[in-house]
């Protein structure tokens, strides 16, 4: 009996066409997208039919989770001047200055604080105890932001109406708004420079607290940020 | 990775150029490529963020003579509620899937008369509607309230939209003038729109309502804190039509 031997074939496939293929669909997903913000909650916004675009520079985002804690975000201007850093260093030096005018126990930062603070997306902690938290790493900041049950994290609110004695949410809203940055203030009054952001299931008592501070410190033009959808819908 | 064969395993005439074929193995290029694809959809977001702009009232105290009093003809008064669970959690309509939003509304001004003294108003002018959008074409739920109400504005915009699909005036003029008709103090029967919402209303809600006055190109509506005839009024709507 004769053995009969396979013919051996090569089994080279060629690849081009599927290298194509991926880096389409790459350059698509470049394109299109754009950067997940680190966020400490995540929050589904509610749909609209309005199509006004979230502007990307000189905003401020005022975060709010399912439990009523406060983040806030602010961006800077396209011009390296005003950039994020920097309005941001500007934006805690005054509030710390603010702060420590109205409270016995005064705030020291160092400029390594300061330095880290720039370089956060969002914040939203009690002042006092902000510089202990800026001395820790980034993953346990981001576990103190995110931990639900952390009562120091999200920006402290009240129903405070006199701005003499300001909340520290109004006191970061006032540092924000009278920075160098001029064109910080001409988007707040415009209406476009402060964008509220809250899930779509949180109950509206949660938010108008915070509707209700803003109106106290007289930003009453603001916008809400939402996802779109049609009007079928 | 790179392999050249040659073909015709040696038999050629002499002088003839050898035929190279060239295979470039791109395995390894796809190999990377997909990472840089799942990388880029788990770090990245193709929603864009839309915004919705809107202006409250200051909170200064305004003296009684100068506040704008609606007619009461042209009041609607909606009070936007969401159902929940025992946990706080917001519960979906069985029929739709949607989150079962309530939105009570009365016109004009609210009827708590109680004549015969029995703890129920007598005549409720308070009535429940949802959220239901456009279905067929035509309008449903609490926008047909407000579409009916805003009717004039309404028939002027979309003989304008008409224009402006058919290229007559361009995007700017149509909506410098969908403003114009949108503020027309002429038009008389423009509604007001008074937004309240319940402690338990989800943001959802709210901007839902926000939504329905942009869509039925309502100019004047406010948002308003629940006061107690408010209150009332659905207490009592609810001893009568109790929740399933």
């Amino acid at each position: 009996m004769g053995k009969v031997k396979p013919k051996r074939k090569s089994t080279l496939i060629d690849m081009t066409a599927m290298s194509d293929v991926t880096v389409l669909l790459l350059t698509f997903f470049m394109l299109t997208s754009t950067f997940l913000q680190k966020e400490p909650v995540t929050v589904l916004t509610p749909s609209s039919v309005s199509e006004l675009k979230v502007p990307v520079t000189n905003l401020t985002t005022v975060l709010v989770s399912p439990e009523g804690k406060v983040f806030l975000s602010v961006s800077g201007d396209a011009d390296s001047t005003y950039s994020s850093e920097k309005v941001r260093a500007e934006v805690l030096q005054t509030a710390v200055a603010e702060y420590n005018k109205t409270h016995s126990n005064k705030i020291q930062l160092t400029p390594a604080q300061v330095a880290k603070f720039s370089k956060m997306n969002m914040f939203g902690y009690r002042l006092a105890d902000l510089p202990a938290y800026l001395d820790k790493e980034q993953f346990q900041q981001d576990e103190l932001l995110s931990d639900p049950n952390n009562p120091l994290a999200g920006i402290p609110i009240d129903d405070n109406k006199d701005l003499n004695k300001p909340n520290e949410f109004q006191i970061w809203m006032r540092a924000i708004y009278n920075s160098s940055n001029p064109h910080m203030e001409q988007s707040i009054k415009s209406g476009e420079g402060i964008a509220v952001k809250a899930d779509k299931d949180t109950p509206y008592e949660t938010v108008h607290n915070i509707l209700d501070n803003l109106q106290t410190l007289k930003m009453n033009k603001f916008s809400l940020m939402t996802a779109l959808k049609t009007e079928n819908d | 990775m790179a392999q050249i064969e040659q073909s015709d395993g040696g038999k050629k005439k002499k002088g003839a150029q050898k035929k190279m074929q060239i295979h470039v193995d791109f395995t390894p290029m796809v190999d990377m490529n997909m990472l840089l694809i799942t990388f880029f959809m788990l770090c990245t977001t193709m929603i864009k963020s839309q915004t919705l702009n809107i202006a409250l009232p200051s909170n200064e105290k305004v003296e009684q003579e100068q506040q704008n009093k609606a007619k009461e003809s042209q009041a609607v008064t909606l009070i936007l509620d969401t159902e929940r669970d025992e946990e706080g959690n917001v519960k979906y309509d069985a029929e739709t899937g949607k989150p079962a939003h309530m939105i009570y509304y009365y016109l004009g001004k609210p009827d708590v008369a109680d004549e015969d003294k029995d703890g129920l108003i007598d005549n409720s002018n308070l009535k429940v509607e949802k959220f239901i959008g456009n279905q067929n074409g035509e309008v449903q739920g609490i926008r047909k309230i407000l579409h009916d109400k805003n009717k004039t504005v309404l028939e002027k915009i979309a003989v304008l939209k008409q224009d402006w699909k058919d290229k007559k005036i361009s995007d700017d003029e149509y909506q410098a003038r969908a403003k114009e008709i949108r503020n027309d103090s002429l038009i008389q029967d423009r509604p007001v729109v008074i937004i309240k919402a319940g402690p338990n209303a989800s943001w959802e809600s709210l901007i839902g309502a926000l939504d329905e006055m942009q869509i039925n190109q309502i100019s004047r509506y406010q948002i308003d804190n629940i006061n107690a005839t408010d209150s009332a009024l659905i207490f009592d709507y609810l001893a009568k039509n109790p929740r399933k």
